[in-house]
């Protein structure tokens, strides 16, 4: 990866104590991509973040901040907006963004100006000479969001920066992200909402207790998690357990609504029992007699096999139906028995 | 350093706007006005003339106390005259028109004398006409004082023919006010009666007669000299009557005894003044003034403003630093500047509030000094000269640099390890503890501003600002003023590191503050 790289982490461990909070953790961005950095409370996200721009020293390891050993050297070209949020009370929005872009080296003529305008962007017009503590907390935080970005930073690092926004401003923060990306810039983000990762980042980093545990693109990703058909029959199904390409089969779960049902990619699906009639010419809904069953795909098997085995050997299905996994099942896949530890210092 | 000037300058900008501020910046100047101006207003305008009634059948006391008052009066408007010639007329030179005798200026108004030569001169009419000449145009004309003490006719009411028991009777209401009585055609209150028996003589109270075995009755009290009045809180009158009572009976028996009067006069205008020398002083000035009074009090005004500027400094440092550390804005701070910039930052921008504040009371003391100097009181001019002659004020500018400065190390260490003001209240209250010491040898250390007391506080850095600008004016020794110096510098950079290191770790650190112990050990690592 090299010089190009927008940060490189190679072998970096913190110790606090006796504790491990990071160890041995490597991984590198190029730029102009959105990285999702995601990982149970505790696991050490903060922490890393924290070394990423030298406000904590590693116990070992280097990091590399837009080909500089010090985050310090480049801090004008790096925007971060912390896990915890406050800003100063009694300041007024302005005032605070054009300080913070002041101390990351622009002019002060030229970061009130940036201020005043990233406000009216971001539809905080009217609040731009309130004191903040006049402000909501969602305001607050799309303040301090802004102020982070105001001198167009080069990485951008935010650690929850989801947290504490309502729908439309969670969607504003996205359009931004996406923005800042769509400019060349690099964003590395932490969060706990799995969706938004899903639907912004190309990358996955995946972290537990410290380590680094899932590093590749959300396509890679998901497919540490098997891929499922589910189907209803009234039939014995013991022809496709022989079958090479399914590694396991299971009764799906009748009672769980989350499994129960036809399922689509994508956290927005929720499965309505009444809909029409889908393409597969199945009608849902369990019916006497009938038996849900979730069957898991040998890695890229074709799910096409299952059905043409069913046709063939007389299975007649009610439903079928092939499900890509989400984040959220990779997450909890990976770290999710970690997870539920919950031992944190972050 | 450009960093540590961004965040300075913020931490002025937001300070300058806090109530607090602008509390500390006016409430001085105000304090000072008010403890300058309150005492001439009620000097002015609030003493009331006092009238009375002197009742003196036998006209046996009352000229002597009339001359007394009469006396006290002109003293007043001699001094009133001296100050009024030294605000508006031009002084007197050796060297030009021959110096006129007597001239206003050489009277001593104290000196029993002078004042009478003031009198047998003309007075206020004969000194007015003799400085007309020298006054500056545009002055204003010469404004006599007041007379505190007026005497009344008795009330047309009282028969002034009936025993004096009776006419106390009728006088009590007049005393209690109930009544008023007139003066120069107005209405007014009674403060006092002054009612002096017909055989006042037989009263006379003499060592001989006052033998232990069989002593005189002591005088009933109606035959007795009688001061009445409802006010026993304003004295002056009584003592002026019964000092120009005594005089005249004691002058009485010296006659009586065979003395001649001329000879009595001379002795009663004998006195030998009391000088008080400094052995310090120049050779040929060692006399003592009101300005060496005030050269030795005056540093304790200064420990006492230096102790008010630290110490509201240092709260505004911790409650600056509290804020950014529990709303967590210290982290995007330290993303942008190094811990270091960040405290120089804090540390500079904070000082310049607080020098701000000590300047804008520096101005005032010299503006309201300057402005009654010319005036009312002495002490003030004496105060302004002090002021102006002394190195009081670098002194102060010095040790409150240094002072706020070693006491910020210990409030950027408390201010990095709490999460709130009210964790950070157990170290403040001991850091308020240590602080109260030079507040309480504050009074003390003038008076022996270079004994043990004052040399061992010297010593310890903690005390060093305070004792030393209270000993500013005493000449403390060489290695007095050096070594401590040297010391609280050393003290204050030594302090400011340690307090680097404790802020670097506790500033990120949340959950419960630690104990002082581990804080040194951070401070100490490396």
């Amino acid at each position: 990866m090299g010089a190009a790289a927008t940060l490189e982490l190679r072998n970096v461990t913190k110790f606090f104590g006796q504790f491990k909070a990071v160890e041995d953790v490597s991984f590198s961005l190029g730029s102009g991509s959105i990285c999702g950095f995601l990982g149970p409370n505790g696991a050490g996200k903060t922490t890393t973040i924290r070394m990423i721009l030298e406000i904590l020293k590693p116990n070992s390891g280097t990091i590399t901040v837009l080909g500089r050993r010090s985050a310090l050297e480049v801090r004008h070209r790096l925007g971060y907006l912390p896990e915890e949020k406050g800003l100063y009370k009694k300041m007024k929005a302005w005032a605070i963004i054009a300080y913070f872009a002041t101390l990351k080296g622009m002019t002060r003529k030229a970061a009130k100006r940036r201020a005043f305008e990233l406000l009216e962007r971001y539809g905080l017009k009217d609040f731009a000479e309130k004191p903040t503590d006049a402000l909501s907390k969602g305001m607050g935080q799309k303040v301090q969001i802004l102020a982070s970005i105001a001198h167009d930073p080069e990485l951008v690092i935010l650690d929850e920066p989801f947290s504490g926004l309502d729908p439309v401003n969670q969607q504003v923060m996205e359009d931004l992200i996406r923005d800042l990306a769509r400019r060349n810039r690099t964003v590395l983000f932490s969060t706990h909402v799995m969706e938004q990762a899903e639907r912004l980042c190309q990358r996955i980093l995946l972290i537990a207790k410290g380590r680094l545990i899932f590093d590749g693109s959300m396509a890679e990703a998901k497919r540490t998690v098997p891929r499922r058909v589910r189907l209803e029959t009234e039939d014995d199904i013991a022809p496709l357990r022989g079958l090479a390409e399914v590694s396991a089969v299971r009764p799906a779960p009748r009672a769980n609504g989350e499994l129960d049902g036809p399922e689509q990619p994508g956290p927005r699906a929720v499965p309505a029992r009444s809909t029409p009639p889908r393409a597969n010419g199945q009608v849902d809904g369990p019916e006497q007699g009938s038996r849900r069953w979730e069957l898991e795909l040998r890695g890229d098997s074709d799910a096409q096999v299952i059905l043409q085995t069913c046709f063939g050997r007389g299975i007649r299905l009610k439903s079928f139906n092939q499900s890509e996994p989400t984040l959220h099942e990779v997450f909890m896949r990976l770290v999710g028995p970690e997870a539920k530890e919950g031992a944190g210092h972050e | 350093m450009k960093y540590a000037l961004l965040v300075a300058w913020r931490e002025y900008a937001e300070n300058a706007k806090t109530r607090g501020f602008w509390l500390g910046l006016f409430l001085f100047p105000l304090v000072l006005f008010l403890s300058v101006q309150v005492p001439i207003l009620l000097e002015q305008r609030a003493t009331p003339v006092r009238y009375f009634i002197l009742v003196d059948p036998s006209r046996g006391l009352a000229p002597a106390i009339e001359a007394t008052l009469e006396k006290t009066y002109q003293r007043q408007v001699l001094a009133a005259l001296k100050e009024y010639a030294r605000k508006n007329a031009a002084p007197l030179t050796n060297s030009a028109s021959p110096r006129p005798a007597p001239s206003l200026e050489d009277l001593n108004e104290a000196d029993a004398q002078a004042l009478e030569t003031f009198v047998a001169k003309g007075g206020e009419g004969f000194f007015l006409a003799q400085i007309e000449r020298r006054l500056r145009p545009g002055a204003p004309p010469f404004q006599e004082p007041r007379r505190l003490f007026q005497q009344v006719k008795l009330p047309p009411d009282i028969n002034p023919k009936a025993g004096l028991a009776s006419m106390a009777d009728e006088l009590k209401p007049y005393l209690r006010q109930d009544k008023l009585v007139e003066a120069d055609g107005v209405p007014v209150q009674l403060a006092a009666a002054i009612l002096i028996p017909p055989d006042f003589q037989n009263q006379v109270v003499r060592p001989q007669t006052r033998s232990p075995a069989a002593g005189p009755q002591p005088p009933a009290s109606n035959q007795q000299i009688q001061y009445w009045s409802a006010n026993a809180s304003d004295p002056r009158l009584r003592e002026e009557v019964e000092r120009a009572v005594n005089a005249e009976i004691r002058r009485r028996e010296y006659l009586a005894r065979g003395m001649d009067a001329a000879v009595i006069q001379q002795v009663e205008h004998t006195y030998i003044p009391l000088v008080s020398l400094n052995p310090k002083k120049e050779k040929g000035r060692e006399a003592v003034g009101a300005a060496d009074m005030v050269r030795q009090w005056a540093p304790s005004a200064f420990v006492y403003l230096l102790w008010v500027a630290i110490f509201t400094v240092m709260q505004m440092l911790l409650s600056n630093t509290i804020e950014e550390k529990s709303n967590r804005i210290i982290e995007v701070l330290l993303s942008s500047v190094t811990p270091g910039e960040l405290m120089m930052g804090k540390l500079l921008g904070i000082a310049v509030v607080g020098l701000t504040m000590v300047g804008a009371w520096m101005a005032a003391l010299f503006g309201i000094l300057s402005w009654k100097s010319g005036g009312a009181s002495e002490l003030i001019g004496q105060a302004f000269l002090v002021l102006r002659t002394s190195n009081l004020v670098p002194v102060f500018a010095v040790y409150f640099l240094l002072g706020y400065l070693m006491y910020a190390a210990f409030i950027l260490s408390i201010g990095s390890v709490c999460n709130t003001l009210k964790e950070a209240q157990s170290f403040m209250a001991v850091m308020t503890l240590l602080m109260m010491v030079p507040l309480m040898t504050m009074t003390f250390i003038p008076k022996d501003p270079n004994g043990p007391l004052a040399r061992v506080l010297s010593w310890i850095p903690l005390y060093t600002p305070f004792t030393m600008m209270n000993r500013a004016t005493a000449d403390p020794p060489l290695i007095d003023l050096v070594g401590t110096l040297v010391l609280l510098l050393a003290t204050t950079i030594g302090a400011l590191c340690m307090a680097g290191r404790i802020f670097r770790i506790g500033i990120l650190r949340t959950g419960q503050p630690p104990k002082v112990l581990e804080m040194l050990r951070w401070a100490l690592r490396r």
